[in-house]
């Protein structure tokens, strides 16, 4: 099935009755969530899977592309409206967005936002659509120590990447990997540290630990916000930009889309480092960098095109290796295997439908969200007026909700509990959650290709090196791995916040 | 010894690498296999120990006085809403979904010093019922029913 015919199929369903009703409530529900502080797309992808349990998978993607799209979006609303980001893609946001806000123009930046973002997703999914049928084709010929090795770079970029210590990335990192190893080894089928317990043999849930590590976690800096006023933003003010304000917008949302989406194709890049990236390399262009920080249009469409953009990026890697880049793609991998879909280089050869269907969903996602949201926003903007300590309640019951449906075990929402309190103690001490998400999605896949390899060696580590493949990637991990640590010995670098102040 | 937090959380590790590492080396050997269950757990227990000793020798951040005070104010709340989530896990099977949830809603907000007690009753009844008919009816999802006669 050729490019065209296989998107027009997904556009069929898509674009039915049935299909545009499911992505208007995904990008509602997304929206909402996504503007709750803290909770973004992981979260809000985690909270609808047991809702797409039993669904047609096409209608059910539909629907998840809407909470995804929707959640970025939510996330930048809270950054304009509020100033507070709920997940680290929307923080650069806050940077011209809130002034904005302040000077009564929160629906320009919110149109903006929603014009970027709608820009740099379109644009993403056209490289998208090219771009990961090829990768496939390459990676067919990929054997286990190819997978293992790209799976590895894929852990060390994020590791490397993520904010803050990367000895810190790296632990949090090797504990997903250990608590991916237990349940039954699908090898030999020892059980392994079950300590007994019945419960444990399947291994444990990822809804339980994304749930856990990041809604749940969320919960207690919540509680310890909650006194805050809700918003009180009643007047949003227009949503109107001048013929002038769109045709100085116009680049900036190009290129951004561009950079974001090849950010985005990198394994542990994604929207954090992109959303910076486009805010300070904007800022550098700009004639007048001066405004830049006090309410420039152009800070809040840089962030929002090259955030969107990558996200979509980061679906390359996803449908056409298999391979999770980032904490969101990885729950969107759990979202697609629950739903009987497994991405990878066959999927497109395999199942074509839903390969095309998965593109068309996203198209059809971005343009809703655009079309939906626009005027839909004075009215999703009032979930901030909610009282926190409401808010705080529902959201732990979501979460308990969500693990109950598909697990139906009480021992897994004391696990549940357990990686919230988890998830709370490594944010006090501040260890990334992300790669312990993705190295604990990744693990199972990981350990059965690295044995996989030594099964074919019989044992020698000789064929990860003899492999060209596969040496190049376990070179560029280790270096991703090496580079950092030397920096850190060298005078620390500045925060990008920081950064951004000064530069 | 232990003044940083970093030295403090890199002892904890390294006794879980050690514990991990005890358990993957008494895992049953499996014969007919040339590469068995234990080697990766093995090799990920002596990577977590190698990187729990170098975060030993890294110097804190700073900012960790500021966080160990918010923490001391509001662990008794937090320590109360986990004790809150252990009892509506504790008695959802037995109780049954519906009127747990209300229950829960409703004390975990008072307790959080949500004071308007009509609008918290509303919510508290109105949207667990809402959310039990939609997994009951439309999603096919039984939750638990506990001791209401429906």
């Amino acid at each position: 099935m050729d490019v065209f015919s296989g998107l027009a199929q997904g556009f069929q369903i898509a674009l039915s009755l049935q299909g545009l009703t499911f992505v208007l409530i995904g990008v509602i529900v997304g929206t909402v969530i996504g503007m709750i502080p803290g909770l973004g797309p992981i979260t809000a992808i985690a909270v609808m899977i047991p809702i797409t349990y039993g669904m047609d998978p096409a209608i059910a993607l539909l629907l998840m592309a809407g909470v995804y799209y929707g959640a970025a979006y939510g996330g930048a609303a809270s950054s304009i409206l509020l100033n507070a980001p709920g997940v680290s893609e929307a923080v650069a946001t806050t940077f011209d967005g809130y002034p904005l806000a302040k000077q009564g123009h929160a629906g320009k930046a919110l149109a903006i936002a929603a014009i970027g973002s709608f820009v740099g997703g379109t644009i993403s999914i056209i490289f998208l659509t090219f771009l990961a049928p090829l990768l496939s084709k390459v990676a067919v010929s990929f054997g286990p120590p190819e997978y293992f090795a790209l799976m590895l770079l894929g852990l060390t970029a994020i590791a490397s990447l993520s904010e803050g210590s990367t000895i810190k990335a790296l632990i949090s990192g090797t504990i997903g990997l250990m608590i991916a190893t237990i349940g039954i080894d699908a090898q030999t089928g020892t059980p392994r540290f079950t300590f007994g317990n019945p419960h444990l043999l399947e291994g444990i849930d990822f809804l339980v630990i994304a749930l856990g590590l990041f809604a749940l976690a969320e919960v207690a800096s919540l509680i310890k916000n909650r006194k805050e006023k809700a918003s009180d933003m009643h007047n949003i003010g227009s949503l109107k930009l001048s013929k002038k304000e769109a045709k100085e917008l116009t680049p900036t949302m190009g290129r951004q889309s561009v950079l974001g989406f090849l950010v985005g194709v990198l394994p542990g890049a994604g929207g954090t480092i992109s959303s910076f990236l486009a805010y300070i390399t904007e800022k550098k262009l700009s004639k007048n960098p001066e405004e830049f920080g006090k309410g420039a249009i152009r800070g809040v469409a840089a962030p929002e095109s090259a955030n969107n953009a990558a996200s979509s990026g980061a679906f390359v890697p996803l449908l056409s290796l298999g391979i999770p880049g980032s904490g969101t793609t990885a729950v969107m991998l759990g979202a697609l295997i629950v739903l009987g879909i497994q991405p990878g280089p066959l999927l497109m050869t395999d199942h074509p439908d839903i390969f095309w269907g998965v593109i068309a969903s996203m198209y059809i996602g971005n343009i809703l969200l655009l079309i939906l949201n626009l005027p839909l926003i004075p009215y999703i903007s009032r979930i901030l007026l909610v009282p926190r300590q409401l808010l705080i309640s529902l959201v732990i019951v979501f979460c308990i909700i969500g693990v109950y449906a598909i697990s139906f075990s009480t021992f897994d929402l004391y696990l549940l509990l357990a990686f919230g309190i988890l998830g709370y103690v490594m944010r006090l001490i501040q260890f990334p959650a992300a790669p312990l998400l993705l190295a604990f999605i990744l693990g199972g896949m990981m350990e059965q290709a690295f044995r996989q390899s030594l099964t074919i060696s019989n044992g020698s580590l000789s064929i990860f090196v003899t492999s060209p493949i596969a040496a190049v990637m376990l070179l560029v991990a280790f270096l991703a791995f090496l580079v950092p640590i030397m920096k850190s010995r060298k005078p620390k670098k500045k925060a990008p916040a920081e950064n951004d102040q000064s530069a | 010894m232990f003044q940083t937090m970093n030295k403090k959380v890199s002892i904890i590790l390294i006794l879980i690498a050690i514990f991990y590492l005890v358990l993957s080396f008494r895992l049953p050997a499996y014969a007919y296999v040339p590469i068995d269950s234990d080697i990766v757990p093995i090799g990920l227990g002596v990577i977590l120990l190698l990187l729990s000793g170098m975060l030993y020798f890294i110097k804190d951040q700073e900012q960790q006085e500021n966080k160990e005070h918010i923490l001391k104010s509001e662990l008794p709340v937090i320590l109360g809403v986990i004790c809150f989530i252990i009892l509506y896990i504790a008695l959802l099977e037995v109780i049954g979904f519906i009127i747990m949830t209300v229950l829960f809603l409703f004390l975990c907000s008072w307790f959080l010093g949500y004071k308007k007690h009509t609008v918290n009753a509303i919510v508290s009844i109105i949207l667990p019922t809402l959310i039990f008919l939609l997994f009951d009816k439309f999603l096919q999802i039984q939750l638990p029913m506990g001791i209401l006669p429906l």
